[in-house]
C-alpha cells in the first residue's frame, strides 16, 4: 500500500500541476497575450489534467485487484470455517444469513477496502498537500481554508447526531412499516380466504403514505449533514473569490496566485466530498467485516482424537450420565444413561419438544455433551464429533437434502465412485424405478431445487439409496424420517426400510408408534428425560407413559372401547 | 435500441412510465431545481472567475465590481439549497410512487391470492419483487433523475453557446453530447452483456452455495466438504474474470470520459483565447469566467455511465413485475342464497391450465348441512386440488360443484361468507393478536374475540401476558407453537361463522398428541357446521360422518368409518397402522 501513497502523492503533485499552469495560462491570456506565446502553459496541463485522471485508474485498477484478491481470501476462509463448524451454525444462524454473508457481505467487506483505502488516504494526502501550496501563493486564503475544514467535520459530526438520534427514535415504527408490506404479501391468502384481499389494498397504500411521511422527517435531518458540507464548501469558495477580488483591487495581489487559490479550492474540498458521499457504504462494509470475522474467530470444537474401526456386532456405545444444556435456556437433556450393544435397532420416540433431535445431534456429534461421559469402543471421549464415527453414519432426516444435481449424483453422493449398475440395483431396491422411468433424462436428470421437484417419499427412496450404496456405513440414525408422509406411502417405505437396517446399528426417532415393534430397544423421552426404556414387550407390561401415548394416539373412541 | 435492455423492458412497461406523468409537478420541481443547482455551481465559478480578472484590473470604484460579487455571494449559497430541497423533492416523489407502486403491485397479486403459495413462494420470488420495488426507486433516483437533469443542462449549454457563438454551440453540442449520450450508451452496450453474464454467475453461484449449505450436513458426513470448497472455487472463477474485465472497461472508460471534458476546457481556452484575447482590461476577463466554469459540471457528467450501465439491472426487475397480470377490475356480484347450505359435486373433472393430465376424473359427492366428510388420499391425489374447486378458486374443466345450486366459482369474494378455511400453515400477521383475530369479522367487540379465544382454549394463555390482545404475535419472543397457531387460525374462523369450513390438513408435522388434542377443539367447536376434513392419515377419523378416499382422481372407498371398518380390509390395515398396532 506505500505504492498507494506514494500514487496519491504524486497526484496530488498533478493537481496542483494542473491547477498551476492553468492559472498561468489564462493570467497570460487576461494580459493579452496571444494563445501561441502561452502554448507550452496550454500542454503542462493537458499533460497534468491527462496524467492525473489516467493516475486515478491505474490506482483504481490496483485497489480492484487487491480487493478482489482480499474478498476472495476472505470468503474461502468463511466457507471452511463454516464447513468446520457443521449444520449447527447454519441452524443457528441460518442459511440464508450465511449465503448472504458470503456472498453479499464479503461483496461490501471489498468495497469498504476499496473505499477506506482510496477515500481515506487520499483525503489524508491531497488536502494537505493542496493547503501548503496555497499558503505559498497567498497564506491569508491558506488560513481561511485551514479554518473551513474542521468547521465542515465538527457540523456533519453534530448534525450526523442529530439525525441518528431521529432515526433510532423512529426505528420501531419503521421497521413495523417497512415490513407490513410483504408481510401483506405473504398473508395475502390468507385475507382473500376471509375475503378482505380487495379492500385491503387501500391499507397497503395508506401505510406506504405513512412511511414515506416518517421517513421523510427522518431524511430531512440526515440530509442536513450533507447539506452542512455543501454549504460550507460552495460558501468557502465564494468567500475566498469575493475576499481575492477585493484584495485585487486594492493591488495587495496578483491575479496568478488569486486565480491559482480559486481553481485549487475545489480540489481541496473534493476528496472530503468524496468521502461524505461513500460513507454509509463504509458503515455497511464494516459492520460486513465484523460479522464474518466473528464467525472466522468462533472456536473450532476439539474433536477427540481416538482410533475407532468399523462398527461391529460386539461394540459398545455407553452414555453415562449425559446431560447437555442449551446456553440461555433451561436443562434440555439431563440424567441420559445407555448402553448400546452391536447391531441393535434403537427406538426413540416422544412429544415434540422431548428431547429427541437433542439426542440425534449428541449421537451424530453436532453438539457436545455438556456433563457426563461417553465411552465407545472402549474408548472415552467427551463428544461424538469424530470424523472416523461420522463416516460410518447414515444419517436420514424427516425431509432428506435432495442437491440441485442430476438424480445419478443425488444417488451416489456419498459414495461418488460406485458403478452404474450398482446405482440402478439401488434404486430397484427402493423401489425408484417408476421415478427413472417417467424421467425424461433418466438417470441425468436434474432434480433439486429449481429443477423437477420430487414428493417427499421420493426423497427418502433416495437417501435410502444411499444407504444401500455404503454398506461400510454402519450406523443409521433416522430423525422423524416419516412424519410429514400420508401412511400408505409410509407403510411401502417401511417394507423397503426394514431390510436395509439389518447388520447396522440404528437409531431411530419418531412419533409414529407402529416402528417400534420392529425396534430391539426402545427409549421413551419426556420433557427431557429418559423416563423409560426397553423392549417393546417391556415397556407393554411396564403399563407407563408408553403406554399413555399408544393409546391417546389411538384416538378417543378406541382408547374407551 | 433493442439491445439496451432497459429501454426494451420498457417498450410494453406498465409500471415506470405511468408513475411519470403520476404525480408530474413534484417530478418537474424535482428536476428543476436539480438543474438550478448545477447552474449555481457552474454560475459560481463563472462569476468568481470573472470578479477576479475584472478585479485584477484594478477598478477605480468597487461598485464596479458589484454585481459580480453579489452573484458569486448568491450562487454560493442557493448551490446547497437548492441541492438540499433538489434531493427532498426526488425523495419524496420516489416515495409517493412507491405507495402507489405498492399498492399495483398487490393488486396484481391479489387475484391469485390463493394460488400464491404455490406459485410465488417458490425460490422466494415475493422477497424477489419487494426487491424490484427498491430497484424501481434506484432506478428514478440514480438513473432517470440524473439523466433529465443531465439533458436539461445540456440544452441551457447549447442554447446559451450558440447565441454567444452558433459555432461554439454546434461544437457543445457535439462534446456534450458524446459525453451525455455516446459514452453512456456505449458502456450500455459494452458492459451490458457483460453485466447479464455477471449476474447469471452470481444467480448460480447463490443458488449453487444455498444449495449447498443446506445439505451441509450430508458434506459433513461424506467426509467430502474439501471437495465442496474446491468446487466453490472454480466456480467463482468466471465470475472473477468476468468482474476483471467489465472494471477493466470501466477504468478506460472514465480516462475517455475526462479526456472529453478536457477536450470542452481546451476548446473553451481557444475559444476564449480568440474571441477576448488581446484586450487587456476588457473583453479578457470573460476568458478565466468561461473556462472555470465547466469543472463543475464534472460531478454530474462522470455518473452519468455508471447510472447508465445500472439500468441493466434493473431492466429484469421491470420485466419481471411487467409480466405480472394486469389487476382486473372489480366485478360485483350479488347472490344471495339462504341456510340449509347443500353442496353438491357432480361428476367433476379438472385439468391444470397447460397441461395433459386429469387431476380429478369424475368426482361425485354430496354433503349435507352440518355433516363432516374426511377426504383422505396420497400426496398428489388431487386433495388439495379437490378443495380449491371447493371453494370455487378454481373452474372445474367439466362437471360442477355447486352451493344450493350455484356454482361456486361463482361467488367471487362472496364465497367467504358460506366457506370458511384452515390450512397447514396458519398465517399470522405480523400486527397484534386482536387483529389477528379480528380477520375473521373486523368489528368483534374485544368480549367477542375473548370468547372465542376461550372456546379454542387460548384465553388463559394470552391472559398471562404482559398486552394481552394487544402484544404483537412476534413481540418479545413470543412463539406460538404449531398447536397454538391452529388454534389462533380457529378462533378466527369462529368468528367469521361461515357455515361450511374445509380443513385443508390441518395438523401436519404436529406430533399425535397435540394432534389429537387440535382435532377435538376443532371438532367441539365446529359442531352443528358442515365440515370437509382434508387428511392424509386417520387419526380422529372416527368423529366424521363419512369418509372418502381419493386414489388416481377418482373415488375409490367411500362410507362411515364404522361401514370401512367393518366391510373394507385395506380401511382395516391402514387404521391399524396409523394406531401403532
Amino acid at each position: 500500500m506505500i505504492r498507494l501513497v506514494g500514487l496519491y502523492v504524486l497526484q496530488a503533485f498533478l493537481i496542483l500541476g494542473q491547477g498551476l499552469s492553468l492559472a498561468a495560462l489564462l493570467t497570460g491570456l487576461w494580459q493579452g497575450h496571444t494563445l501561441l506565446s502561452q502554448v507550452y502553459w496550454l500542454i503542462g496541463f493537458i499533460v497534468c489534467y491527462l496524467l492525473r485522471h489516467g493516475l486515478t485508474e491505474v490506482g483504481n485498477g490496483w485497489l480492484d485487484r487487491y480487493s478482489s484478491v482480499a474478498a476472495q481470501n476472505f470468503r474461502q476462509q468463511l466457507l471452511k470455517k463454516v464447513f468446520e463448524l457443521g449444520p449447527v451454525i447454519v441452524q443457528r444462524e441460518g442459511t440464508g444469513n450465511m449465503v448472504t454473508l458470503a456472498l453479499d457481505g464479503i461483496k461490501e467487506v471489498e468495497n469498504y477496502i476499496q473505499l477506506i483505502y482510496s477515500k481515506v488516504i487520499s483525503m489524508m494526502i491531497i488536502p494537505v498537500l493542496l493547503l501548503i501550496a496555497c499558503f505559498w501563493l497567498d497564506w491569508i486564503s491558506g488560513v481561511v481554508m485551514l479554518l473551513v475544514y474542521p468547521l465542515i467535520v465538527l457540523f456533519m459530526i453534530i448534525l450526523g447526531y442529530a439525525a441518528k438520534a431521529k432515526a433510532d427514535r423512529q426505528f420501531a415504527a419503521f421497521q413495523v412499516l417497512s415490513n407490513h408490506f410483504i408481510d401483506s404479501l405473504r398473508g395475502i391468502d390468507t385475507l382473500k380466504y376471509f375475503g378482505l384481499s380487495k379492500r385491503y389494498s387501500r391499507s397497503i397504500y395508506r401505510s406506504s403514505e405513512q412511511f414515506r411521511k416518517s421517513t421523510m422527517s427522518v431524511i430531512k435531518v440526515a440530509m442536513l449533514s450533507t447539506f452542512a458540507l455543501d454549504f460550507f464548501t460552495t460558501l468557502a469558495i465564494a468567500v475566498l473569490a469575493v475576499f481575492l477580488g477585493l484584495r485585487l483591487i486594492n493591488g495587495h495581489l496578483l491575479l496568478f496566485p488569486a486565480l491559482a487559490i480559486l481553481i485549487l479550492a475545489p480540489e481541496y474540498f473534493l476528496p472530503i466530498r468524496n468521502f461524505a458521499s461513500d460513507y454509509h457504504a463504509t458503515l455497511n462494509g464494516r459492520n460486513s467485516f465484523h460479522a464474518v470475522l466473528k464467525i472466522l474467530n468462533m472456536p473450532l470444537p476439539k474433536k477427540p482424537v481416538v482410533k475407532l474401526h468399523q462398527w461391529s456386532d460386539n461394540d459398545q456405545l455407553i452414555f453415562d450420565d449425559i446431560k447437555f444444556t442449551y446456553p440461555h435456556e433451561g436443562s434440555e437433556l439431563a440424567n441420559l444413561n445407555l448402553t448400546v450393544k452391536g447391531y441393535q435397532k434403537i427406538g426413540i420416540i416422544g412429544m415434540s419438544g422431548a428431547g429427541k433431535t437433542t439426542l440425534i445431534n449428541l449421537l451424530s456429534g453436532f453438539l457436545a455433551p455438556t456433563t457426563g461421559k461417553i465411552n465407545i469402543q472402549g474408548q472415552e471421549v467427551a463428544t461424538l464429533d469424530i470424523n472416523n464415527w461420522q463416516k460410518q453414519i447414515l444419517y436420514i432426516p424427516q425431509t432428506p437434502y435432495i442437491f440441485a444435481d442430476t438424480l445419478k449424483n443425488n444417488i451416489a453422493f456419498y459414495t461418488p465412485d460406485v458403478s452404474e449398475d450398482r446405482i440402478k440395483e439401488a434404486i430397484h431396491v427402493v423401489g425408484l424405478d417408476d421415478l427413472v422411468a417417467e424421467l425424461p433424462q433418466g438417470l441425468l436428470t436434474m432434480i433439486g431445487s429449481g429443477h423437477r421437484a420430487l414428493s417427499g417419499g421420493q426423497a427418502q427412496r433416495i437417501a435410502l439409496a444411499r444407504a444401500f450404496l455404503d454398506p461400510s456405513r454402519k450406523v443409521m440414525i433416522f430423525d422423524e424420517p416419516t412424519a410429514h408422509l400420508d401412511i400408505e406411502t409410509e407403510l411401502e417405505l417401511k417394507k423397503r426400510m426394514i431390510p436395509l437396517m439389518e447388520n447396522r446399528l440404528v437409531f431411530f426417532a419418531t412419533h409414529r408408534l407402529h416402528w417400534m415393534k420392529q425396534m430391539d430397544h426402545i427409549l421413551v423421552l419426556k420433557n427431557g428425560k429418559l423416563i423409560e426404556q426397553g423392549t417393546y414387550q417391556q415397556l407393554l407390561d411396564k403399563q407407563g407413559y408408553f403406554v399413555e401415548l399408544m393409546n391417546q394416539t389411538k384416538g378417543k373412541e378406541t382408547a374407551h372401547g | 435500441m433493442d439491445k439496451i435492455p432497459l429501454l426494451k423492458a420498457m417498450k410494453h412497461d406498465r409500471w415506470v412510465k405511468p408513475f411519470l406523468k403520476r404525480y408530474k409537478w413534484t417530478l418537474v420541481l424535482a428536476i428543476t431545481l436539480g438543474i438550478i443547482t448545477f447552474i449555481c455551481a457552474s454560475g459560481l465559478m463563472f462569476t468568481a472567475g470573472y470578479l477576479i480578472s475584472k478585479s485584477a484590473t484594478m477598478p477605480f470604484n468597487i461598485l464596479l465590481v458589484y454585481v459580480p460579487i453579489v452573484l458569486t455571494r448568491a450562487f454560493g449559497i442557493f448551490r446547497p439549497v437548492t441541492n438540499y430541497f433538489e434531493r427532498l423533492a426526488s425523495h419524496n416523489w420516489v416515495f409517493k410512487m412507491t405507495s402507489a407502486f405498492r399498492k399495483k403491485l398487490y393488486d396484481s397479486l391479489e387475484q391469485d391470492a390463493v394460488f400464491f403459495n404455490s406459485k410465488y413462494r417458490i425460490g422466494d420470488i415475493l422477497g424477489l419483487l419487494s426487491e424490484d420495488v427498491a430497484h424501481i426507486q434506484n432506478l428514478y433516483l440514480r438513473t432517470i433523475f440524473p439523466m433529465l437533469v443531465a439533458f436539461g443542462i445540456y440544452a441551457l449549454i447549447v442554447i446559451g453557446m450558440g447565441i454567444i457563438s452558433p459555432l461554439m454551440g454546434l461544437l457543445m453540442l457535439i462534446l456534450f453530447g458524446l459525453i451525455i449520450i455516446a459514452i453512456p450508451v456505449w458502456s450500455v452496450l459494452v458492459n451490458g452483456a457483460r453485466q447479464q453474464l455477471e449476474k447469471q454467475y452470481t444467480n448460480t453461484l447463490y443458488a449453487d452455495l444455498t444449495d449447498n449449505v443446506m445439505g451441509i450436513t450430508d458434506w459433513v458426513f461424506a467426509g467430502r466438504s474439501a471437495d465442496y470448497l474446491q468446487h466453490y472455487n472454480k466456480s467463482e472463477h468466471h465470475l472473477l474474470a468476468s468482474q476483471k474485465a467489465m472494471k477493466r472497461f470501466e477504468h478506460w472508460r472514465d480516462f475517455v470520459l475526462q479526456a472529453m471534458i478536457l477536450l470542452i476546457v481546451v476548446s473553451l481556452i481557444v475559444w476564449g483565447a480568440a474571441r477576448f484575447g488581446g484586450h487587456w482590461g476588457g473583453s479578457a476577463n470573460w476568458i478565466a469566467a468561461f473556462v472555470l466554469c465547466v469543472f463543475p459540471l464534472d460531478e454530474v457528467l462522470s455518473s452519468l455511465p455508471t447510472a447508465a450501465q445500472q439500468t441493466n439491472v434493473y431492466a429484469d426487475s421491470l420485466k419481471r413485475l411487467n409480466n405480472l397480470p394486469q389487476p382486473a377490475e372489480p366485478s360485483k356480484v350479488n347472490i344471495e342464497i339462504a341456510a340449509p347450505y347443500t353442496l353438491k359435486i357432480t361428476d367433476l373433472h379438472y385439468r391444470y391450465p397447460k397441461t395433459e393430465k386429469m387431476v380429478l376424473r369424475g368426482i361425485n359427492l354430496d354433503i349435507n348441512p352440518g355433516e363432516k366428510v374426511a377426504i383422505l388420499g396420497r400426496s398428489g391425489a388431487g386433495k388439495s386440488t379437490l378443495a380449491s374447486l371447493i371453494r370455487g378458486d378454481r373452474t372445474p374443466t367439466s362437471g360442477a360443484v355447486t352451493l344450493n345450486e350455484v356454482p361456486t366459482d361463482k361467488f367471487g369474494d362472496e364465497i367467504s361468507n358460506y366457506i370458511g378455511i384452515v390450512h397447514q400453515s396458519p398465517y399470522l400477521f405480523n400486527t397484534t393478536i386482536l387483529n389477528n383475530i379480528r380477520l375473521g369479522s373486523e368489528d368483534a367487540s374485544e368480549e367477542q374475540v375473548w370468547e372465542v379465544l376461550d372456546r379454542v382454549g387460548l384465553a388463559p394463555m394470552i391472559k398471562r401476558l404482559p398486552k394481552e390482545l394487544h402484544t404483537m404475535v412476534d413481540e418479545a419472543g413470543l412463539r406460538f407453537s404449531g398447536g397454538e397457531r391452529h388454534r389462533l387460525s380457529l378462533a378466527r374462523i369462529l368468528l367469521k361463522d361461515a357455515p361450511i369450513i374445509l380443513l385443508d390438513e390441518p395438523t401436519v408435522g404436529l406430533d399425535p398428541l397435540t394432534e389429537e388434542k387440535v382435532i377435538e377443539t376443532f371438532m367441539e367447536q365446529l359442531h352443528g357446521k358442515t365440515l370437509i376434513w382434508i387428511t392424509h392419515h386417520l387419526q380422529g377419523i372416527e368423529m366424521m360422518d363419512q369418509v372418502v378416499f381419493i386414489e388416481n382422481g377418482q373415488i375409490s372407498m367411500q362410507g362411515s368409518p364404522a361401514e370401512l371398518q367393518e366391510t373394507n380390509q385395506h380401511y382395516r390395515m391402514l387404521k391399524k397402522a396409523d394406531e401403532g398396532n
